[in-house]
């Protein structure tokens, strides 16, 4: 198994990839029209979300072996650059994100990382603050369409790197038109699996300790 | 260095590489094949069943989860994805004995990675058991039933009075390799499944749970 394998990086990738098929239609949406105009309010409606606290569901689908795995539990983030995402059921695993370090746990054991010494680290890194910040429109790492309905930006993300179109064929976002929050994550696998995470209980500028956090 | 010490440290060094040398099945002795133990309790059905899964290999730790699916063709797909969802291998097992790696991620897809894999998963699976001839032999209070594979054996191992499957096992005629520890619930839905390696650093840990 080689030495820089990271599954904690896989991990984030996941959760940072919001992908879907390029071209693809979505019954019901539209193409935005002002994608210049989305991308200014995204940015700054973005910057006022200070801290976010949800729970979450995880649709894992293995479309060949017509099997399902569904998980559940809770997210954290905090500005700037720290998540927590913790499941809890069916199984116990915990990732925890501080700018460039990371701390991953499962029933076994518990891993830190230092996210500079790998460059597939860095890259998702990056993805994951343009996220944060609002500004994973102007990622180099993905090619982006917008579409809208009357209650949701869908963000159809394509990544541009060999390393993450390995992963991803696409990531699909969906933000929440009333206050720009992530409702959705949807991850395609080039194979044709998806994993779609939905936040529930979203719960945006609560106070969240430091603790949460702790590494 | 006095002479007695000189002699002690010959004598260790002789008993380490003697011991080194000694084949793991020095004890075993040829018996009869009980062919109602092997009914009761061969392990060559698995179902459908997801695990946590948390492998070691040489200092390095990934876990997340496992589906062992039984296919309707009695084929076995073998899948593990990161905890996000991200799928890091599939692979397929047929009846027989037939491999097939139907997406690895780049990162695993090494011809050593794969073939150990594909070894470890077999007789995870009960593979080599399946129409099986048996050699028979004891040990220890144990009972090892061995089918003879291309360049190893696999055994099941089993209690003395046929009560219980205590493990399985794959070696060469002299060096156990690997084997496979069960707690819990037995086949054909191990609760518990840690494999083990001896030739080198690795380990795989599975606990089956229950989908919500």
């Amino acid at each position: 198994m080689p030495k820089d394998f990271s599954v904690s990086v896989l991990l984030i990738a996941a959760f940072l990839s919001c992908s879907t098929v390029a071209s693809a239609q979505y019954d019901g949406y539209k193409p935005l029209a002002d994608l210049t105009g989305f991308k200014k309010k995204f940015a700054i409606e973005s910057a006022k979300v200070v801290s976010i606290t949800s729970d979450f569901t995880q649709e894992k689908t293995l479309t060949a072996l017509t099997e399902k795995i569904t998980s559940s539990g809770k997210f954290w983030f905090k500005r700037n650059n720290r998540v927590r995402i913790e499941y809890l059921k069916p199984f116990v695993y915990l990732m925890i994100m501080d700018g460039d370090k990371m701390l991953v746990r499962d029933n076994e054991k518990e891993n830190k990382i230092n996210v500079k010494s790998n460059k597939l680290f860095q890259q998702v890194n990056r993805i994951m603050i343009d996220c944060v910040q609002g500004t994973i429109l102007d990622s180099k790492d993905f090619t982006t369409k917008v579409f809208e309905d009357d209650k949701v930006f869908l963000l159809e993300m394509t990544p541009v790197s060999k390393a993450l179109r390995e992963f991803f064929k696409t990531i699909v976002l969906k933000v929440d038109k009333h206050d720009y929050s992530v409702n959705s994550i949807e991850m395609n696998e080039p194979e044709g699996d998806k994993t779609i995470i939905s936040f529930k209980n979203k719960r945006l500028n609560e106070q969240v300790a430091d603790a949460v956090f702790a590494l | 260095m006095n002479k007695s010490l000189m002699r002690y440290l010959l004598f260790s060094v002789s008993c380490i590489f003697c011991w080194s040398c000694a084949s793991d099945y020095r004890y075993m002795e040829a018996v009869e094949t009980n062919t109602d133990c092997i009914s009761k309790l061969v392990p060559n059905q698995f179902n459908t069943s997801w695990y946590h899964a948390s492998v070691d290999v040489v200092g390095k730790h990934i876990s997340g989860l496992l589906l062992i699916k039984n296919m309707p063709d009695s084929s076995y797909r073998v899948v593990f994805t990161n905890e996000a969802g991200v799928t890091f291998f599939d692979f397929g097992f047929t009846r027989e004995r037939s491999f097939k790696v139907y997406n690895i991620i780049k990162q695993l897809d090494k011809k050593p990675v794969i073939q150990t894999l594909q070894k470890d998963f077999e007789l995870i699976l009960g593979l080599p058991f399946r129409g099986a001839t048996y050699q028979t032999y004891t040990m220890k209070e144990e009972v090892f039933f061995g089918a003879k594979q291309k360049k190893e054996i696999a055994y099941f191992i089993t209690s003395k009075d046929c009560a219980s499957l205590r493990r399985l096992e794959l070696g060469s005629s002299r060096k156990r390799k690997v084997t496979v520890h069960l707690k819990g619930q037995q086949y054909p839905a191990p609760d518990k499944i840690e494999l083990v390696h001896y030739t080198f650093n690795m380990q795989i840990n599975l606990t089956r749970f229950e989908k919500e």
